[in-house]
């Protein structure tokens, strides 16, 4: 019972990890059209930032994670402006070009910060027991505050002028713009709140589980199963389905063991894409 | 000249020049005697066929990143054959590491073609992420974190292909064979192919099958990925998961798309240039990828049709001898 609980318990904080990175996945997608496969590249970036922030210029933590957050949502938005902008209505250049992204973000931090993965640690050690469940008290606040975080993400484009300019955007762009919503001004607003959603997960989340170069890839592999199976574009979808792989990975680990989790997850995506090849909230892909 | 003109537009110039450069290829395991040289051609040699199971799909608009995960069904085979069965013979693998790959991707393609345009990216991405997960789960058939090791020589006519030039000099014929798959599948289906790049819907509406001529595409390009793991397998002598990552496959994307998509040329220029780069900063291998990652930013921002697309476009103009000369 303990153990179905705590793992369950570790399953929703996945989730809600994973839940963040993939809002801003699909926000991108949704709203711009892009397949951002610099994603798990902003999330470690986010991750270094943060790390410098606190081992090289002595910063508090919550100082450092707000400072990754700002850095990437900054890089995110030039990046949009300056070279995504350009090609922006073809699919795959816009694919590609973000996959070179990526490998240059990958690249910038191994030149910088050496092949090894540096000390990283959660600033709060410990754990919480209550009736016999042990959970680190890491997790609970990484936890509480993406929890926050996606509520803000929410409120900020459901409830906000500027959200709903972003799904007009999303909904026709060309009615949106006769409107007088500039895509020109949104886009790159609407890509660095993505990024920089990417980077403070990666700010909060490496101290818990590794801070390597390499550890964008599997972030990234893992927004895509979000995605895939919430449909892409579609935000409740995106959030609902980091839930359930959130927590179909902490059952399988503690349960299975090995990469079988892993597995498991694909069978269940390939499941889910023959019944609904749009994924479960989704809705016909844009481009051809 | 009738003849020569009438094989010249059926066949199209840049497909006729790219099997007379793999054939003068055959040559070169004749001249080369650097073991340097030789594992760079032979790394080549397994790019270009990587990069040609790419340029397949983009004929079709698709952007593939299964590559690896065709290539480890296709190496694992030829593996599994010749340590576990004894079976040596070249023909044999060779038919083997191509044909089971295009059987598994007969059921596959049912599954993932119905999905469109990134759907199909991420699902193709999602399988290269899986095969070395599938590789480390199944000890049993592929040998597990392990992998294969010790593959006994493959034999051609009766005799055994050992040394490292000899290992080239079929990776070369391999890459010659792969080339001239995929010339001929480009150009039998090239209307279909074209007509489901440029408008897939109105070609469907026209009567056009466009599900079967993607199934006949993505089972040819996984043929050819399985012919490149068969030789990445024999040049290692060992078939190993960390061979097939899923990483691995934007390597093949980057020399399509560096090389150039449009041309058949493309694949192979960009695989002998980026094989060639990545070795020379071979001393970290993370700065081949930085590398990577700014040629195709520029490649996208700058020059959509790659190498290859610039060449074209300077050679008319009398100044650009001069340019590429220097």
């Amino acid at each position: 019972m303990v153990e179905i609980v705590s793992a369950g318990l570790i399953g929703l904080s996945l989730g809600a990890q994973y839940a963040l990175l993939a809002l801003g996945f699909t926000l991108i997608f949704g709203i711009i059209g892009v397949v951002n496969f610099a994603h798990g590249g902003f999330y470690l970036l986010g991750g270094y930032v943060a790390y410098a922030c606190v081992s090289m210029a002595g910063l508090p933590y919550p100082v450092a994670v707000l400072a990754a957050a700002l850095a990437t949502a900054a890089l995110g938005y030039l990046f949009e402006l300056l070279l995504l902008e350009r090609v922006i209505d073809d699919h795959l250049s816009t694919l590609i070009l973000t996959l070179g992204f990526s490998l240059v973000i990958t690249t910038g931090i191994v030149l910088v910060f050496g092949p090894d993965a540096p000390l990283f640690q959660f600033p709060v050690q410990g754990v919480v027991r209550f009736l016999g469940i042990i959970v680190p008290l890491a997790n609970i606040i990484v936890f509480a505050i993406c929890f926050a975080a996606i509520g803000v993400a929410y409120a900020l484009i459901y409830r906000t002028n500027f959200g709903r300019s972003l799904r007009a955007l999303s909904e026709d762009r060309a009615v949106a713009e006769a409107l007088g919503i500039r895509a020109r001004l949104m886009f790159p607003l609407a890509f660095a709140l993505a990024t920089g959603l990417a980077g403070m997960t990666g700010a909060l989340v490496t101290p818990i589980l590794s801070l390597t170069p390499h550890a964008g890839e599997p972030v990234l592999a893992a927004s895509f199963l979000v995605v895939i199976l919430g449909g892409l574009g579609s935000l409740g979808g995106a959030t609902l389905a980091a839930f359930l792989v959130g927590m179909i990975e902490a059952y399988a680990a503690v349960y299975l063991g090995g990469s079988k989790g892993a597995l498991m997850l694909f069978v269940l995506v390939l499941i889910v894409l023959l019944v609904r090849p749009t994924g479960l909230y989704g809705r016909t892909a844009r481009g051809a | 000249m009738q003849t020569k003109t009438s094989l010249l537009s059926r066949i199209g110039a840049a497909e006729l020049i790219a099997l007379a450069v793999m054939v003068s290829a055959l040559a070169l395991p004749f001249f080369v005697s650097n073991a340097a040289t030789v594992s760079l051609l032979t790394q080549i040699m397994i790019g270009v066929m990587g990069a040609l199971s790419v340029y397949i799909m983009l004929r079709m608009d698709l952007m593939i990143f299964a590559v690896p995960a065709f290539m480890a069904i296709g190496g694992y085979t030829a593996a599994i054959l010749s340590v576990r069965h004894d079976v040596t013979d070249v023909f044999l693998l060779v038919a083997a590491s191509f044909g089971i790959p295009f059987l598994v991707a007969i059921p596959l393609g049912f599954l993932v073609l119905r999905m469109r345009g990134v759907y199909f990216v991420l699902v193709t991405f999602v399988l290269a992420e899986i095969m070395p997960l599938l590789l480390f789960e199944t000890p049993r058939l592929t040998g597990g974190s392990n992998g294969i090791a010790g593959l006994p020589a493959v034999v051609a006519f009766g005799r055994p292909i050992e040394d490292s030039t000899s290992i080239l000099f079929m990776c070369t014929a391999l890459a010659l064979l792969a080339t001239a798959i995929t010339v001929a599948l480009t150009r039998v289906f090239r209307p279909q192919f074209e007509s489901i790049r440029e408008n897939e819907l109105l070609g469907q509406s026209l009567g056009l099958l466009a599900w079967k001529y993607k199934i006949y595409g993505f089972c040819v390009s996984a043929g050819i990925a399985g012919l490149a793991g068969f030789a990445l397998v024999e040049m290692l002598m060992t078939a190993h998961p960390s061979s097939f990552s899923a990483l691995s496959s934007v390597n093949y994307v980057a020399y399509t798309i560096v090389g150039g998509q449009a041309s058949i040329l493309g694949p192979l220029v960009g695989a002998a240039l980026l094989v060639w780069a990545s070795n020379l900063f071979s001393l970290q291998g993370e700065v081949s990828q930085g590398l990577f990652g700014i040629l195709l930013i520029v490649a996208v921002i700058f020059a959509k049709g790659g190498i290859v697309g610039v060449v074209e476009k300077l050679r008319p103009k009398p100044k650009a001898s001069r340019l590429t000369a220097s």
